[in-house]
């Protein structure tokens, strides 16, 4: 069947400059909500993703969600972390594993307000494990035993009194800090310090969880199920990958539900517009429809043509909503993690984000656009030219 | 010579804020096949609602109505429609040209329902638009062109698919008299050079002195039909 061509409604968007804008603005700014949260949440997913690594294994307590929930007790780390044949060693013959302490802190907001920092008691293999993923970009790391800390990257500028030199109480103990360190993921939203210290002082007898550097082609789940009937330690072992993956899972879906319910509403209000800018396009042009049918067009071609005008609508909407949100593209904020810490991760705005966002565009525009291109269609040929 | 249309007993009402209205009222009507005809008559006479019928653009209430072999109250709308981008050819008053598309893709529209190619489509628009002596201003958008070229142009669009049968309603309506007489010569030049049946419906008594018959309708039914070739005095245009 012959369609109306399309370069008759490309100009007519064109032509009518004032009503196209305003629509497409519509749906540009609501295409912007949504692929702005679509950013936050790929930027989320690729903080903890891009950090993640299978050659790493986390141990837990059996049913914890998280290290934050977890405890294992000091005797527990000592078998984790010297009994296992799959933990690597090092050049010393020394496993590649260590305890750590993972706990959030109330600490002050740099623009006022408090807010949980998660801080990480490490032990020195920590270090070997993380390799370069962890490098110590000003002043220097802290030494064991003492009462210093290190601040991630992301914290500076955010959190008050975490600039080198700065003194931080934690409970009653003070603790200077030594170094600011750089690394893939959550880890430049942590405060580290050294474990035993902040043991101590954050009155914790048991440890959070054991990190352990795998031997090449070691199953992490193998590990799990040898000590399924061990009564010393029933340990959860995951790769460092498939366990931060676990941790975005909530936050990265409560931003997939509140974007999608922010571009709902809005998209309701974005297909009234698209839906009012073609009515009136197609009340403006009735007697072109007229024309169209007398000349033998059919109402499909005539649906067809009015329908490809609101979506190419939708789409430019699209564009719009998308060039709105890449200027924020890298930039930095900070939330809640599952641990109900603060951390910081950029806006991402993937080729898959603005994608989504115009396939999104294009159904409103597909929506707003039916019913005026169904009423097109269903004009009778003489009611189009006498109403024209 | 042939007939073109038939009309027997043909009736069209109209229903308007609680009124009916008998627009054509058991018509019966024959119109040769090669002539130019002009239909006058005053407002509310049927002479658009006869043009709009005998073009596939509506249905008669009752009554039979035969285009050529065609039984009109036979095809449906998308039907009709095909019926229609084979032929006929419409001019309506004003604003006949899609204002977004030059004059050549103004012309190529029906073309683009029937199985042509491109090249074939192109040069198939070249040629109407010469027919009609436009050949210089293909290029050109409507707005970009006088009233008198643009009815030129929609003239060429409604002959570039050859069909037999030219509908107009009120061609030189919007146009000044020289240049309403240029369109006229130009659609007496496409019947009695091309054998187009025209039917025009016009208001101008001028205007009608092109056509080779005159029908006059009055309240939905025939007054009388006067040829103009066989008239005496200043009727006729030859």
């Amino acid at each position: 069947m012959a369609l109306v061509p399309l370069r008759y409604n490309l100009r007519s968007l064109f032509v009518r400059s004032s009503s196209t804008l305003l629509t497409v603005c519509a749906i540009g700014a609501t295409v912007a909500v949504l692929a702005g949260m679509l950013s936050l949440q790929q930027g989320f997913v690729n903080l903890f993703s891009e950090r993640g690594r299978d050659d790493l294994a986390v141990f837990l307590r059996k049913s914890a969600t998280s290290e934050g929930e977890s405890g294992i007790t000091l005797e527990q780390c000592e078998i984790l972390t010297k009994e296992i044949p799959e933990i690597a060693r090092d050049d010393a013959g020394q496993p590649l594993a260590s305890a750590e302490l993972f706990l959030a802190v109330r600490l002050r907001k740099f623009d006022g307000g408090e807010t949980n920092v998660s801080i990480r008691g490490v032990q020195p293999q920590t270090f070997a494990i993380h390799g370069d993923d962890i490098r110590v970009v000003q002043g220097e790391n802290f030494k064991p035993g003492q009462d210093e800390l290190i601040v991630g990257r992301g914290l500076i500028g955010r959190i008050a009194n975490c600039n080198v030199g700065d003194t931080l109480r934690i409970n009653t103990a003070r603790f200077t800090i030594v170094g600011v360190f750089e690394g893939k993921g959550g880890y430049e939203s942590e405060i580290w310090g050294d474990l035993d210290r902040l043991g101590e002082a954050l009155e914790r007898p048991v440890r959070s969880r054991v990190l352990a550097k795998l031997t090449p082609g070691a199953d992490v789940a193998a590990i799990e199920a040898r000590y399924t009937d061990d009564l010393r330690v029933q340990p959860q072992v995951k790769t460092e990958r498939a366990y931060l993956n676990s941790q975005t899972q909530q936050l990265s879906q409560r931003f997939s539900i509140l974007g999608g319910f922010l571009a709902v509403i809005m998209g309701i209000a974005a297909v009234f517009t698209g839906t009012n800018s073609m009515l009136s396009a197609i009340g403006a042009r009735t007697h072109e429809i007229g024309i169209l049918k007398a000349i033998g067009y059919r109402p499909f071609a005539i649906f067809a043509a009015f329908l490809f005008e609101a979506v190419l609508l939708g789409v430019l909407g699209g564009v719009v909503g998308c060039l709105l949100v890449l200027p924020f593209q890298g930039a930095e904020t900070g939330t809640m993690n599952q641990t109900f810490s603060e951390v910081t991760f950029a806006f991402r705005t993937t080729p898959r984000v603005m994608v989504t966002a115009i396939v999104f565009a294009a159904a409103l525009g597909l929506v707003g656009g039916m019913f005026p291109a169904l009423r097109a269609a269903r004009m009778t040929p003489t009611q189009a030219l006498r109403r024209g | 010579m042939a007939v073109a249309i038939q009309l027997h007993s043909v009736t069209k009402t109209y229903h308007r804020a609680g009124e009916t209205l008998r627009v054509l009222d058991e018509l019966d009507l024959a119109m040769d096949a090669s002539t130019f005809y002009a239909l006058m008559g005053p407002s509310g006479s049927g002479k658009t609602t006869l043009l709009n019928l005998v073009g596939g653009l509506d249905h008669a209430d009752s009554g039979k109505l035969m285009v050529g072999a065609d039984d009109l109250a036979a095809l449906d709308g998308s039907a009709l429609a095909q019926w229609r981008a084979e032929n006929v050819g419409f001019v309506f008053q004003g604003f006949n040209l899609l204002p977004v598309l030059s004059a050549r893709e103004n012309v190529e529209l029906p073309l683009l329902l029937a199985p042509l190619s491109r090249a074939q489509r192109r040069a198939q628009a070249e040629r109407a638009l010469e027919l009609v002596g436009l050949a210089d201003r293909m290029d050109h958008k409507p707005r970009e062109l006088s009233g008198g070229q643009e009815q030129r142009v929609a003239i060429a669009r409604a002959i570039a698919t050859d069909p037999q049968i030219l509908l107009a309603d009120e061609p030189t309506g919007d146009l000044d008299r020289s240049t309403a007489d240029q369109v006229l010569e130009l659609l007496q030049r496409l019947n009695r050079e091309l054998g187009k049946t025209i039917l025009m419906v016009t208001h101008d008594p001028q205007a009608a002195t092109y056509a080779d018959k005159v029908i006059h309708l009055d309240k939905g039914k025939l007054g009388r039909i006067d040829d103009n070739r066989t008239a005496s005095g200043a009727g006729a245009r030859s």
